[in-house]
């Protein structure tokens, strides 16, 4: 049990007030002559039973009722948070709120229609009023960024936190509670947090967990942890994605929409038929699909758009059920921006190579272009329009080096290849060395294919990079990331990190004479492709993107215009747009913003894992759920009152003088 | 009546007076040694005829019923009943528990009134009166006269015994029953706190040695309510040990104990046809002798 005023119970040794009162009574004895001592020693032989009893128990109920009365000052709660109080009211109250997609999810039947974070608002706001705090600062999901609150109430107020479109960080909201803790100096600190424990918004694996674990146990004021969770998964839930949105020009304006439809929960063989609707620019259309497993996917799915279209946005959406944040998908479209590649080559063969790979188009709707440019007139290409420049020569200085900056940031994709005398240039930190040459060939040892600029096709096939032979390939030094190793371990393909678009070093040619990229030409082409279409990402007029801040999802372009709402929730305010799934635009861009990939069907992390993340710390954890009307805790003093109430009745009745059947006087 | 005019503390002259015309009687006979309104076991030359007898020689022929001669040829001699004078042994305790008195009387002062009043009631129609004060033992013992004289020795002694001592009534009742020789009145006054199996076996000698016996038990009404609400210490007025005891506690037993007690004492007395009178020290005396003489001209012995 717990007590809201637990100093109260240190008067619990006033229960003794009975028994002293007792012993003080027995001290202010009278004497009196007495001739009736036969009857008095009589009297002490009988056996005393139920005397004795009656007494230690009149003794125990005025005991019981001091007790219940100290009991009921101290204001006790009922209620699953074990170890809740240390004593005494907190200093600080911090409250972290996952406000993720997954935290939408309702109840069913008799526990209502209320959600996840609903009823943990509900249940937060009515424990810590009762609790008490001397204040309130609420971190919440997406922006991570500490907010006073006036008082516990606030939480489930009108203007109270609603639920995002973004995943949860939850080490770096615990994170912002440490440094909020460190910065202020608070007292005595109680966080609590409040989520479904899902794995994408917990990142268990996350190194900052350990230095998290090791600041809070630093902390000389005492730090307790509370988690509210809400783990239960859904019964059926059934979540919509689209993959891809592309527009198919020819004989008819069509736009194909390939999505996929996940189900979690329930039986995933069972038979299940789901209306999809369709709706782009305020037409509608319905499509019946039917589930026969947990996944479904559906592949360009035509909607002819009118004939003058060529951009626009729309929403797929399936009927409500368990969670209605995962039945909605925005998505925009437009024509595929041009691709340009401004190719700069000291060697010419390598640039006829580069611009030929780089401008013949994998799509007849898709306009590729290469522009190959002397290094002594770059002041007048139009970087603006360029998606990929490949670059072969010694690493760009002065001008040119803030040219390619530019594009860098801007979102463009830099491919260097090494000059034919390789000198002390620099770019990015990194720098050609010396040439090394085997005439026998070097095969690639190793490659990412996982993701990049090597990673396997969409049916999962490898590219063919085993089969390059590489004769020459220069050396590389400095930090980078490896995408494809030599035998010997020497890079072929890195990457270096920027914080727009990627720089990527490749340490050969396609000339004949120093390696077969050309020759066999098909991962080549991909690589300058691929490098091709992520820059050309950039200038697309849309963009399709997961919710969350906007610095860590958008490049600087897309801070430039104020973003204005077409579709979507309007619980949001202007700030925090890219936090909730809709439609926006922004300029010329229209913007569609989505719940994360990682939020359909997360995992749920069990028990151990999370005690084991909050290990060596004061940590006590209560499972509710979404729905649930019963109190956390409840104050439980009116029991004891009663108790006492009860105990004094008892005590009276047994205090009660025996009626005397018969008098002595009546024998006479 | 008060030979020396000297009053008494506890002697009434109203409630002697007023008790002057009841008789007091003795429930069966007497052997006394003069004529007096008793009955006896022998016969006698009182009014009350007795019986006819067979003459036989030796009797006194004026004895000789001749009309009964006439009718029946025979000689019969007539009898009557015989009326002597009784003599009433006084049984006082004077032990330390005779002390106690919650009431304006304590017990021995409650006892004093009784004996004087009926010792000056049993002078008065002619009987003998004797006087006993038993504590630990006897303490003071004053064989039965009859003559006014005697009477103020036994009130000189009433106005010196003081309550001491212990209380061992059953040998010293088994004691008198042996030393008062010829069948007596024997009046016993007092709080009788000792075991009522002891006291019954001397009742039964008394009445075995044909004494006829009268007992006023004196129970002092704080004695039998015990209503003490704080804790107490009672020292034993006999020189006993002290009890410390919480009334709350004890006064449950206390009072079980006394019932147990007082039936005890209401059999005993039953078995062995004692006069008993329990007696509250808040009730009039008056009240109490008046009972006592009515109940006594009731039952007033047979032959």
């Amino acid at each position: 049990m717990n007590f809201l005023h637990p100093a109260l119970l240190l008067a619990l040794p006033l229960m003794a007030l009975p028994i002293i009162i007792h012993l003080i009574n027995q001290r202010r004895y009278q004497t009196v002559q007495w001739g009736a001592m036969m009857f008095l020693l009589a009297a002490n032989r009988m056996s005393r039973g139920y005397a004795r009893l009656r007494q230690w128990l009149i003794m125990a109920f005025r005991m019981a009722a001091i007790a219940a009365l100290i009991f009921a000052l101290s204001r006790p709660l009922a209620g699953g948070w074990l170890g809740l109080s240390a004593g005494g009211r907190t200093d600080t109250t911090i409250i972290l709120l996952d406000r993720s997609p997954s935290m939408e999810q309702q109840g069913q039947g008799r526990e209502g229609g209320e959600s996840k974070l609903q009823t943990a608002r509900r249940q937060l706001a009515q424990t810590l009023g009762v609790l008490g705090s001397n204040r309130w600062v609420l971190i919440e999901s997406g922006t991570n960024q500490a907010k006073a609150l006036e008082s516990a109430q606030d939480l489930n107020g009108p203007n109270g936190p609603n639920g995002l479109s973004s995943a949860s960080d939850l080490p770096a909201m615990l994170e912002a509670a440490r440094k909020l803790v460190q910065a202020e100096r608070a007292g005595r600190t109680e966080v609590w947090i409040v989520s479904d424990l899902r794995r994408n918004d917990w990142k268990p694996d996350d190194v900052r967990w350990r230095t998290i674990r090791e600041a809070f146990l630093g902390f000389p004021q005492g730090v307790r942890f509370h988690l509210l969770a809400y783990p239960r998964q859904a019964s059926s839930n059934l979540a919509i994605r689209v993959s891809n949105v592309r527009r198919q020009t020819g004989d008819s304006n069509d736009l194909l929409v390939s999505l996929r439809i996940d189900r979690e929960g329930g039986d995933p063989s069972a038979r299940q038929t789901v209306p999809v609707q369709f709706e782009i620019g305020g037409a509608r259309s319905e499509l019946s699909v039917e589930l026969t497993g947990p996944r479904f996917e559906l592949k360009e799915h035509r909607i002819p758009l009118a004939a003058d279209q060529k951009r626009g946005w729309g929403k797929v959406s399936i009927p409500a059920d368990s969670n209605e944040a995962d039945n909605t998908y925005y998505f925009a479209f437009d024509q595929p921006a041009p691709r340009k590649a401004i190719v700069v080559a000291e060697d010419s063969q390598v640039a006829q190579a580069l611009s030929l790979v780089a401008s013949v188009s994998p799509d007849p709707a898709l306009t590729c272009s290469a522009e190959v440019v002397s290094p002594d007139l770059l002041n007048s290409v139009e970087w603006n329009s360029a998606s990929l420049v490949l670059w072969q020569g010694p690493l760009p200085q002065d001008e040119a080096a803030e040219h390619v900056r530019t594009a860098l940031a801007r979102g463009c994709r830099v491919l260097f290849f090494p000059p034919a005398s390789p000198g002390t240039e620099e770019f990015a930190g990194v720098r050609w060395g010396a040439w090394t040459e085997r005439q026998d060939g070097v095969a690639v040892e190793t490659w990412r294919g996982d993701q990049d600029l090597l990673a396997n096709t969409q049916n999962g096939s490898a590219l063919p990079v085993g089969e390059l032979q590489v004769r020459r390939w220069c050396g590389l030094s400095g930090e980078f990331t490896h995408l494809a190793t030599l035998n010997g371990g020497d890079p072929l393909l890195a990457r270096v990190a920027t914080n727009g678009g990627g720089a990527y070093f490749c340490t050969t040619t396609p000339t004949y004479s120093d390696s077969s990229l050309a020759t066999q030409g098909v991962a080549f082409y991909v690589l300058i492709q691929r490098a091709q279409a992520a820059g050309a990402e950039a200038l697309e007029t849309t963009r399709q993107w997961n919710a969350g801040p906007l610095a860590s999802t958008s490049t600087s372009s897309d801070n430039d215009q104020p973003w204005t709402r077409l579709a979507g929730g309007d619980e949001a305010i202007s700030t925090d747009y890219s936090f909730h799934a809709g439609v926006y635009s922004s300029g010329d861009r229209l913007l569609a913003v989505n719940r994360p990939p990682e939020e359909d069907g997360a995992p749920v992390l069990d028990s151990d894992q999370v005690a084991g993340l909050f290990q060596g710390l004061d940590y006590s954890r209560v499972d509710d759920q979404e729905g649930n009307v019963a109190s956390l805790i409840q104050e439980i003093w009116r029991v004891f009152l009663l108790a006492m109430m009860v105990s004094l009745l008892v005590e009276a009745a047994l205090c009660m003088p025996r009626p005397v059947p018969r008098t002595a006087e009546g024998h006479s | 009546m008060f030979p020396d005019r000297q009053p008494r503390s506890f002697l009434d002259p109203g409630v002697l007076s007023r008790l002057a015309g009841l008789p007091l009687m003795a429930r069966r006979p007497m052997q006394g040694s003069v004529s007096g309104r008793h009955p006896s076991p022998h016969r006698g030359s009182s009014v009350e005829f007795s019986e006819y007898r067979k003459y036989v020689p030796g009797d006194d022929l004026r004895r000789l019923d001749w009309r009964a001669f006439g009718r029946s040829d025979r000689y019969f001699v007539k009898e009557f009943e015989a009326d002597t004078n009784l003599r009433c042994c006084l049984v006082v305790d004077t032990s330390g528990s005779m002390g106690y008195g919650s009431t304006p009387l304590n017990k021995l002062e409650y006892a004093k009134r009784l004996a004087g009043t009926i010792g000056h009631l049993a002078v008065r129609q002619g009987d003998a009166v004797g006087l006993a004060c038993v504590a630990g033992g006897v303490v003071r013992n004053i064989p039965p006269r009859r003559n006014p004289a005697h009477l103020l020795s036994v009130f000189d002694v009433l106005d010196e015994i003081k309550p001491k001592g212990e209380t061992q009534l059953p040998p010293i009742l088994h004691e008198l029953a042996e030393t008062i020789r010829q069948r007596a009145l024997i009046v016993v006054i007092s709080d009788l706190f000792v075991d009522p199996a002891e006291l019954r076996s001397a009742f039964q000698h008394l009445r075995f040695r044909r004494h006829d016996l009268a007992i006023f038990h004196l129970l002092d009404p704080k004695e039998v309510r015990f209503d003490f609400h704080r804790p107490m210490r009672f020292l034993d007025m006999e020189g006993g040990p002290a009890i410390f005891a919480e009334p709350n506690e004890i006064a449950d037993r206390y009072r079980k104990a006394l019932d147990q007690y007082l039936d005890a004492m209401r059999d005993a007395v039953r078995e062995s046809a004692v006069d008993y009178h329990q007696v509250g020290l808040d009730q009039d005396y008056e009240q109490v002798l008046l009972q006592f003489l009515i109940g006594r001209t009731r039952t007033k012995g047979v032959r």
